[in-house]
């Protein structure tokens, strides 16, 4: 792996900040423009299943499963408290469906 | 004056204890009489007055009551008006804690100086905010300490135990857990993981909709229709809640403020557990990422301690028993021993080998050598969980000729992909022209024992560097001069 510090205002045309600025909005908006070519549906989506949402399919082994809703759990929980408000919405819906998907795959506590 | 003093600023209760000259922690009541002050704030109209504590939760209009402020002090756009008046989360609180300065230091001394917990995944600007309503209130911040740490000090303190306690903390408004190691009067974190609005207020308003249910099924009718008996019923829910620790079952009865009769509510501890499921289900995920966090297995657990009020709740014990082999220990008297904790941690607290709450690092575009694919990430440079102080670098190479500015975001999160972090500062380097890619750019963290954390970013080719200290300064949080007019202001208002 080899990392790379890019220049991301110059290349993203934003201007010359002030140091250690409070950068939440800004960053969103950086964050906004590399994900840019994610398609926007016009539509509004049917409901997705807790198995679509946490990328869980049939052919996956327990293991598996038991790897990804921890991933999952550890990202969302944390989202939970972002300072992104949209995020923290999106969080509560993820973890319904973790705590479901795992309810059904491993059983009640 | 009180030297050792500490404060439990909860979701649902606060308390503040000192520590006596035998090195024991109390608790001061205050000016009612009680250890705990109910962290509600009634804003009275027909007098200049604020009313904290219990005269606030069991009277006043819903309108200008103010329950579980707690719950919003990571929120930059919660505002409560009162009166044309926008309130923002840290000065309601400071109302609380102002309440139990003036009042406790009648009893212990003077107080100036405090440890207050906090959540172990409070985020940067709900930690301000405390800071922040601690400093209005005429009291300064010495530590800010994760309320399961100052829990797991006063279990280790109080049972004189040793060896790896794991500390589960469910309370009003939040789970925290925390890992550590106990040798005599030395403690090591290992980690310490929350998680945000997992606590009894949100079993308080499952049972509400459990009750409304019931009673539209029996009457027809809808329980409550305005905000004043919303509140009459989850004060009868919080009672049941407490009645089914104790017993099996029990009978409640329920009517609106419509006449439209009454409902018999027959609700069984099964019931509830069940109803409760899902959200202990997460309390068992956060429980496993503590021990992955700390690279551990249950069977590696000497103790598990109980701490908050909710876990009175039976079933928590059995799951946590199932899943450990081992029977949970209650921490004395489970809504006290966060401030009793407090208040050691402000004598010992050179003893204790805290860990970063977060992880700190920095937005990068990381080329994958394997699939030739290059994407933005989180670069994580010091990990969440690495003990403090601590100081951790990470270099990497400008990716276009001729950069005249490095800008390096500052982001806080755990995870990889940068969608999932905060960017909670931005630090700004003007390098030399004329120089092609590839230059290296030394990114540093340093985390010190007061949670304090700096960045310093230095051009390695022209020696040219920055240093800032890393503190989020975004929305929500005041100025200095607005925190001093504010403070001002707090200080003349009759609170009681």
């Amino acid at each position: 792996m080899f990392k790379i510090l890019k220049n991301f205002s110059k290349s993203l045309g934003g201007g010359k900040s002030a140091e250690a600025k409070p950068a939440a909005a800004k960053a969103g908006s950086l964050l906004d423009k590399v994900n840019k070519g994610a398609p926007v549906s016009a539509k509004a989506e049917p409901p997705k299943s807790p198995e679509e949402l946490c990328g869980i399919t049939p052919k996956m082994a327990k293991d598996e499963i038991k790897m990804q809703l921890k991933l999952l759990f550890r990202r969302y929980n944390r989202s939970a408290s972002s300072l992104d408000a949209k995020l923290r919405g999106e969080a509560d819906q993820m973890l319904d469906a973790i705590v479901q998907l795992r309810e059904k795959h491993f059983g009640e506590i | 004056m009180a030297e050792y003093v500490g404060i439990d600023l909860g979701t649902t209760l606060s308390g503040l204890a000192y520590l006596k000259p035998d090195g024991n922690p109390e608790i001061v009541p205050n000016a009612d009489g009680e250890r705990l002050t109910p962290s509600v704030v009634f804003f009275e109209s027909h007098e200049d007055v604020k009313l904290v504590g219990s005269a606030a939760r069991d009277g006043g209009e819903p309108d200008r009551t103010i329950f579980q402020i707690k719950r919003y002090m990571d929120d930059p756009e919660h505002l409560v008006e009162i009166d044309g008046k926008k309130w923002t989360p840290a000065e309601i609180s400071a109302l609380i804690l102002s309440k139990l300065k003036r009042e406790c230091s009648k009893i212990c001394g003077d107080i100036t100086e405090v440890v207050i917990t906090v959540p172990a995944n409070f985020n940067e600007l709900a930690r301000k905010s405390t800071i922040a309503a601690a400093e209005m209130a005429g009291m300064k911040v010495k530590r800010l300490v994760n309320e399961p740490t100052a829990a797991a000090v006063y279990y280790a303190h109080s049972q004189g135990v040793k060896g790896r306690i794991l500390v589960y903390d469910l309370g009003g408004g939040t789970l925290d857990t925390t890992i550590l190691d106990v040798e005599g009067d030395n403690i090591r974190i290992l980690t310490s993981e929350g998680a945000r609005h997992l606590g009894g207020s949100n079993f308080d308003d499952i049972l509400l909709e459990a009750y409304a249910e019931q009673y539209k099924k029996q009457t027809g009718a809808t329980l409550y229709s305005d905000e004043r008996h919303r509140r009459r019923v989850l004060h009868a829910t919080e009672d049941a809640k407490k009645m089914l620790s104790k017993l099996q079952r029990v009978n409640d009865t329920v009517a609106n403020d419509q006449n439209s009769g009454i409902a018999r509510i027959d609700l069984t501890r099964d019931g509830f557990e069940k109803l409760i499921r899902h959200m202990l289900t997460r309390t068992v995920f956060l429980v496993e990422q503590a021990l992955d966090s700390a690279k551990l297995k249950p069977a590696d657990i000497d103790h598990v301690v109980l701490v908050g009020g909710s876990t009175r709740i039976p079933k928590v014990k059995t799951m946590l028993e199932k899943m450990f082999g081992k029977t949970p220990k209650s921490c004395g008297n489970v809504d006290e021993c966060v401030a009793l904790g407090a208040a050691l941690f402000a004598k010992k607290s050179a003893r204790i080998q805290e860990v970063c709450n977060a992880s700190y690092g920095t937005l990068a575009m990381v080329y994958n050598a394997k699939t030739k694919e290059e994407k933005l990430m989180n670069s994580i440079v010091i990990p969440k969980n690495t003990p403090i102080p601590c100081s951790r670098t990470q270099v990497y190479q400008t990716s276009e000729d001729n950069e005249r500015v490095i800008e390096v975001d500052i982001t806080q999160g755990e995870d990889e992909d940068a969608k999932f972090v905060d960017v909670i500062g931005r630090i700004t380097l003007d390098v030399p022209a004329n120089r092609p890619k590839g230059c290296e750019v030394a990114v540093t963290f340093s985390y010190d024992e007061n949670q304090r954390v700096r960045a310093l970013v230095v051009d390695k080719q022209s020696g040219r560097s920055k240093e800032v200290a890393v503190t989020y300064k975004g929305a929500g949080v005041l100025s200095d001069e607005e925190l001093k007019r504010r403070s001002h202001h707090l200080r003349a208002m009759r609170i009681e």
